[in-house]
């Protein structure tokens, strides 16, 4: 006989509001429906009916973790309308700031799977480290969540002690080689609760759209900084981590990867980082036109369609983040799972709530 | 099968845009152009709702290999556009997402159940005005 759990939409297995019920038959997951919506911000309404310099600050608020990233979208669409100049300085600056918040969001979301894992001294070392990248976010930025970086045609602060910024990359890089691949790779404990646990199949991926770590590890090879470059991606030499299994532990070794791959990116911007200005001015406004942007966050693709009629409000602004493409294929992860592995398999898509719903 | 051959593959014009390929789509053969980009390899992006004037101008996105290519289609009030779900589940919470924000209807599903809103809240949030009505 079935039975349905309802799981939230407040719940302690839940970091943000967000309801699962689940059908099981005994302790086995046989199905399970989403239902999002409960951080429903109408973000896309304001930034319709806010101007574009005011739309920047707003669409930095669509996610707490990459909060970079969606600014940093946002400018690249308007620049693209307005075929706006970024000059080089600016775009390695963004590049570095994409990289630091890749990592700390990935050295996050280690620490929640270790701490869903039950390995309470290994989420410490996770977060211990991401301190480290917060230390140097905020000592270029001023801040640790908000980074109010970009802006349209640059960035509005410089990297004043490139030398700081890599020494603290070498130290996290250092931290993550030698205790967290080889904890999380040869201990049984980890291995039982992730090796072969909440498998998506590559089928699957393709089929609900997968993006990011999650579809890298579903055997998947796609990142948009290697292939439809933006910024200078294209002159920076990193690898793409794929892994073939689609289970929790292919998710762990992507990201931790991933890690190592953005380390070294780093040290290429503060090795090439060129001297000059960091905008090309104040632009309140851009001339009619419409476009496409896509970048590559820590989570996977996050797309933007931003229409502009040449006033200083755009008029259509669209957000599909990653974890909107991602949350549905929990549904085929967790069938035929144990019901107590829900959390961690939840979990491993490093879902993001609140930035789903905008 | 490369974005080139993909495109040919489906037919009609398709135009060059700084991010990437865009082809008006008639919605007659949206169905199959959706099959024909999953049978070429492509993966689904996102669907894009936006008004223009009296018309609503959709556009379904798809990435193949890093490209974008995008099926665009105008639809005039009240017309139901044929639902791409049962050829790619990805485009689930896209659809319902579209009817929550701008009470787009969908044919050929089971049913259309809000995906934001609350069940009972009237669909077309983003149609409301500057006062929020």
């Amino acid at each position: 006989m079935s039975y349905r759990i309802p799981i939230g939409p407040y719940h302690i297995a839940l970091d943000e509001p967000y309801k699962i019920e689940v059908e099981c038959e005994g302790e086995t997951v046989i199905g399970a429906s989403l239902k999002v919506g409960y951080n429903f911000r109408g973000i896309e309404w304001l930034a319709e009916r806010k101007n574009i310099t005011r739309s920047i600050a707003l669409m930095e608020r669509v996610c707490g973790i990459c909060s970079n990233v969606h600014s940093m979208t946002f400018c690249l669409a308007l620049e693209r309308i307005g075929a706006i100049e970024v000059p080089p300085r600016a775009q390695h600056i963004r590049v570095l700031m994409a990289e630091l918040e890749r990592l700390h969001s990935h050295l996050l979301w280690a620490g929640v799977a270790a701490e869903l894992i039950g390995f309470q001294t290994l989420f410490m070392t996770c977060f211990n480290l991401r301190e480290r990248v917060m230390d140097l976010l905020e000592a270029i930025s001023g801040n640790r969540v908000n980074y109010s970086m970009n802006r349209i045609g640059g960035v509005n602060r410089d990297v004043q002690d490139p030398q700081a910024v890599r020494e603290g990359v070498r130290a996290v890089r250092d931290g993550v080689a030698t205790s967290l691949i080889p904890i999380f790779t040869t201990d049984r404990g980890v291995a039982g609760r992730c090796r072969g646990v909440g498998v998506l199949t590559r089928e699957d991926a393709l089929a609900y759209g997968a993006v990011g770590p999650v579809a890298r590890a579903s055997g998947i090879d796609q990142d948009l900084r290697r292939d439809a470059p933006y910024l200078v991606y294209d002159q920076l030499e990193f690898a793409v981590p794929v892994q073939p299994g689609g289970s929790v532990y292919d998710r762990i070794v992507v990201r931790a990867l991933e890690i190592l791959e953005s380390c070294g990116i780093i040290e290429q911007v503060l090795d090439r980082l060129p001297e000059g200005p960091l905008h090309g001015g104040d632009v309140y406004t851009v001339p009619p036109g419409e476009t496409v942007m896509r970048i590559e966050a820590p989570r996977g693709e996050v797309f933007y369609f931003v229409a502009s009629d040449g006033t200083d409000t755009a008029s259509r602004v669209k957000v599909r983040t990653p974890t909107f493409a991602n949350i549905p294929t929990v549904v085929p992860m967790i069938r035929g799972s144990v019901l107590a592995d829900i959390p961690l398999i939840q979990g491993s898509l490093d879902p993001c709530y609140s930035c789903t719903d905008r | 099968m490369n974005t080139q051959d993909l495109r040919e593959h489906l037919g009609g014009t398709w135009t060059a845009r700084p991010d990437g390929w865009w082809r008006p789509m008639e919605l007659d053969r949206l169905r199959s152009a959706a099959a024909g980009l999953k049978t070429g390899g492509a993966r689904f992006v996102a669907l894009t709702v936006r008004p223009d004037g009296a018309l609503m101008r959709l556009a379904w996105h798809w990435d193949l290999a890093g490209t974008l290519l995008s099926l665009e289609a105008g639809l005039t009030p009240g017309a139901e556009i044929p639902s791409l779900v049962d050829i790619w589940p990805g485009v689930d919470w896209a659809e319902r997402e579209a009817r929550d924000y701008y009470a787009v209807a969908f044919s050929g599903r089971n049913d259309t159940p809000p995906l934001m809103l609350r069940e009972g809240d009237a669909p077309g949030v983003l149609l409301r005005g500057k006062d929020g009505q």
